[in-house]
């Protein structure tokens, strides 16, 4: 535990809702850290605060209260172009839709975050390449994504996501809209991600089978978290089961 | 059930819908305006002294007729796509095709005939208070001229509804083609581009020859006759498209080749104009004709407006004499703006006025030199007493305010005072700018005509005479090129503001996710003012080329079409330039979400 946790969450609250307005309190102090290179999911019930949460890592929302640190620094404090820049050089998405832009290629929406950061072309045209070959997509990069099926879309999806080398992954509900097979390759890539390039991955599901894919499993309940299942050194069809049966208890 | 889906529909997107009526009324009003003048022969006949005047307006007709089915056809397809996820779902619930194509031809009929209706209402409104406006400024008067004009609200309500039958046939027969699943998708369906370079590079070439050859036939109408306007019509328009499809497609290839187009977010800006490329190409070629089209009629009424006053002011030092004036008209002089004047004394008797030697030399009447440089402000000198009396410039013959000229005596001071007959004055009143005083000017002129009737009608001395005369001949040009300049200005805003308005759904989802991977906000709005710029520059320039080749048509009327036309062509620019911020302005608050 000597090293600094990617993600470090301590009392985050998050209430909904003006001050004329009906209030909502959608987090409830949520408090945890993730490790580098770890593979975390987080599950619940629908309604229970995974997005909301998740759009708190992402800087996408605000939070009420509480800090939320990735790699030490408090991301709650940041402002305008400071949150652009941390976006696009610490945190790399796959949401569950509108992950492409249908007027780019494939190749163009990877190529897009190096882009951003200013990179060479050349630099570019290795870079997307490279990734391209690992999660074998290359025969698809001159495509534009309404020629390519959901699960297609997915893996070029991924591929923008971790082609800057983030230091984390943030994926909402990635394989909701994917058939079980395409489902079961995108977390077969994210795996591969998660070790082979040491990106640490967070992943918001309520689907069993994928989060069976994860090291860790934190439950949300009513906006607070309600427990932890660890994987350890089992396979993933005994943590698969284990999943089963706390969701069975815990959401009764 | 349906109907409260309809109507839900209409709640959720009415700020589409806003958009999709204000255009369709935009165009219908306009289209109101131009028949208004176009088809009121009496108007055209009594007021245009211009040889192929009517067939003018018959091409013009046609013209925007292209123009504005190009414009209701894509708001159609607008309309439809904001209606097709509904379709899909009325039939995914069950809904009979044949009962949801009826649905969809009533929806397209009544907005499209209601916006009509609208539109028609509108531009009779508009066409009254601009028409007002203009007489008022511009120091003029139509006959046969009535912003209500019954066959004008025939045809543009027969065209409208025709186009909206069209319209709505066309998208019954896309009903039909396309499976459910597609509509309920509601994928905006991405352009295909590929297309094939060799073609495009033709199509490019040819686009110049023809919009070549229409600037030919334009600048030889002399020769051509009246057939230069048709072939440059087809050719214009024909070739703009081609210009345009074939220019930006190989541009934005090449442009997507260098370096400068992987930096940020610039490939993102590109491929958001060659997404859109069709739309674009046929949006580009009818606003660079709107363009072209006010630029053109603002630059030929701005011509007339400023030689009828230059002609005028040629025949004579003064604008206007008035004899032995009264108390009410020497208080209406003085409230001339820019006025100056002098008097005469005369003497009358049954065959001759005399003048006081002594009085003119202090006060020397002054005549036109002659010159054949018709550009420049004529110059005038001191006439001397012995022109005057054997040479007498017909402006001085007409002082005395007598139903037949008289004999011009100028003598010594003595001789005057001892001559016998009656006494008279004579105020020659000069004002800077005819037009802004037209109205005291007519006024003054009716009183003096009715009090000292001239021989020759409607002739008479001082410029104001000659400006009655010629604005009666060039004056109708001079308002229907500003009349109708402001109206395709109108609808070239328009149809601009359409264009960038209607695509606001789909691009509102890409840039957020833009936002969401981190694009700073400075760098998505600067790639969307590129965007816009690029819509706004393209159909300015080739508008301007065709206004700078299609003056020549003017050539055998106007002293000179191009007098001053880079000032006119700057504040075109300037007004341009000052829409296209407010467009970009616009834009970006409803596409960019709130920080
Ligand atoms: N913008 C908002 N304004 C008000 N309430 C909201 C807003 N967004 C979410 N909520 C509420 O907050 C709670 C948590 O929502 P959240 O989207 O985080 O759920 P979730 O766990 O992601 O559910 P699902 O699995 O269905 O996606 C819900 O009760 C929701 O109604
Ligand atoms: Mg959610």
């Amino acid at each position: 535990m000597s090293e600094q946790p990617i993600i470090s969450v301590s009392g985050l609250r998050k209430t909904y809702g003006g001050r004329s307005e009906k209030q909502y309190e959608a987090l409830k102090g949520i408090d945890f850290d993730v490790q580098p290179g770890e593979f975390v999911g987080i599950m619940g019930a629908s309604g229970s605060g995974k997005t909301t949460l998740l759009n708190m890592l992402a800087t996408l929302d605000q939070p009420t209260s509480g800090t939320v640190k990735i790699n030490g620094s408090d991301v709650t404090k940041l402002h305008g172009n400071k949150i652009a820049d941390f976006r696009a050089n610490e945190i790399g998405f796959i949401f569950q839709d509108f992950n492409l832009l249908e007027t780019l290629t494939a190749f163009e929406n990877i190529a897009l975050p190096l882009s951003l950061q200013g990179v060479r072309k050349n630099q570019i045209k290795t870079t997307v390449y490279q990734i391209a070959a690992v999660l074998s997509i290359s025969n698809l990069l001159d495509k534009y994504p309404t020629e390519l099926s959901g699960g297609q879309k997915q893996r070029v999806a991924a591929a923008r996501g971790i082609v800057h080398n983030p230091s984390l992954l943030l994926g909402d509900e990635p394989t909701g809209a994917l058939d079980s097979k395409s489902a079961r390759e995108l977390l077969e890539l994210l795996t591969q991600i998660n070790q082979e390039r040491d990106i640490s991955v967070l992943l918001v599901t309520h689907d069993p089978f994928s989060a069976s894919f994860c090291n860790r499993i934190l439950f949300i309940k009513d906006g607070v978290i309600g427990q932890e299942i660890k994987r350890n050194d089992r396979s993933r069809n005994e943590f698969y089961q284990e999943i089963l049966e706390q969701l069975g208890t815990f959401e009764q | 059930m349906l109907l409260r889906l309809a109507t839900s529909n209409i709640k959720n997107r009415i700020r589409d819908y806003i958009v999709l009526l204000t255009g369709l009324v935009m165009s219908s009003a306009i289209f109101y305006m131009f028949a208004n003048l176009a088809t009121n022969q009496q108007l055209i006949k009594s007021n245009l002294n211009f040889q192929y005047a009517s067939q003018v307006f018959i091409f013009g007709t046609i013209l925007l007729m292209i123009i504005t089915f190009v414009y209701v056809m894509y708001a159609n397809t607008f309309l439809l796509n904001m209606r097709q996820h509904d379709y899909g779902l009325f039939m995914m619930l069950g809904a009979k095709r044949s009962r949801v194509g009826a649905l969809m031809v009533l929806e397209t009929l009544i907005v499209g005939i209601g916006a009509t209706i609208i539109g028609i209402l509108f531009g009779i409104l508009i066409t009254g208070s601009l028409s007002g406006f203009l007489f008022d400024r511009l120091g003029l008067e139509i006959q046969h001229f009535n912003p209500l004009y019954p066959k004008a609200v025939a045809i543009t309500f027969v065209l409208f509804a025709l186009l909206f039958v069209i319209a709505s046939f066309m998208n019954l027969q896309s009903l039909v083609r396309t499976p459910v699943l597609q509509l309920l998708k509601q994928s905006d369906s991405v352009d295909k581009f590929k297309f094939s370079r060799v073609r495009l590079i033709i199509q490019g070439i040819a686009g110049i020859i023809l919009v070549g050859l229409g600037y030919w036939s334009l600048a030889s109408i002399k020769t051509l006759q009246l057939m230069a306007i048709p072939i440059a019509l087809i050719t214009i328009v024909l070739g703009s498209y081609f210009i345009f499809k074939s220019s930006i497609l190989l541009v934005i290839t090449w442009i997507k080749k260098t370096n400068w187009a992987s930096k940020k977010l610039n490939g993102f800006t590109l491929s958001q104009i060659m997404f859109r490329v069709h739309d674009y190409t046929r949006i580009l070629t009818i606003t660079s004709l709107l363009f072209a089209l006010a630029l053109g009629a603002i630059t030929v009424g701005a011509g007339f407006h400023r030689e009828i006053p230059m002609i005028a002011n040629s025949q004579s030092s003064f604008t206007l004499s008035i004899n032995n004036p009264t108390a009410a008209q020497k208080d209406s002089i003085k409230k001339l703006s820019g006025a100056t004047s002098y008097t005469y004394q005369q003497k009358l008797d049954h065959k001759n006025v005399y003048y006081n030697q002594a009085e003119l030399d202090t006060k020397p009447f002054k005549e036109p030199v002659p010159s054949s440089d018709f550009k420049k402000p004529t110059k005038f000198k001191n006439a001397s007493s012995k022109e005057l009396m054997e040479n007498t410039p017909p402006d001085f013959a007409f002082l005395a305010g007598t139903p037949k000229p008289a004999n011009i005596k100028i003598v010594p001071d003595k001789a005057f005072k001892s001559a016998k007959g009656t006494n008279q004055v004579v105020e020659l009143v000069t004002v800077k700018d005819i037009p802004s005083n037209y109205k005291a000017l007519t006024k003054l002129t009716d009183e003096q005509n009715k009090r000292y009737p001239s021989a020759v009608d409607n002739s008479g001395a001082g410029a104001f005479r000659s400006y009655q005369f010629v604005s009666s001949v060039f004056g109708g040009l001079e308002f229907i090129g500003y009349f109708l300049g402001i109206a395709f200005l109108a609808m070239l805003a328009s149809c601009l503001m359409f264009k960038i308005l209607s695509g606001t759904a789909q691009d509102q989802i890409r840039y957020n996710l833009l936002l969401k991977i981190g694009t700073r906000r400075s760098l998505l709005k600067r790639s969307i003012n590129r965007e816009l710029l690029v819509l706004f520059v393209i159909p300015g320039v080739l508008g301007i080329i065709d206004v700078l080749f299609g003056l020549q048509m003017f050539k055998p009327l106007m002293i000179d079409p191009y007098y001053n036309i880079s000032i006119l062509v700057g504040i075109f620019v300037i007004m341009y330039l000052g829409y296209y911020f407010l467009t970009s302005w616009l834009y970006k608050l409803i596409v960019l979400p709130e920080k």
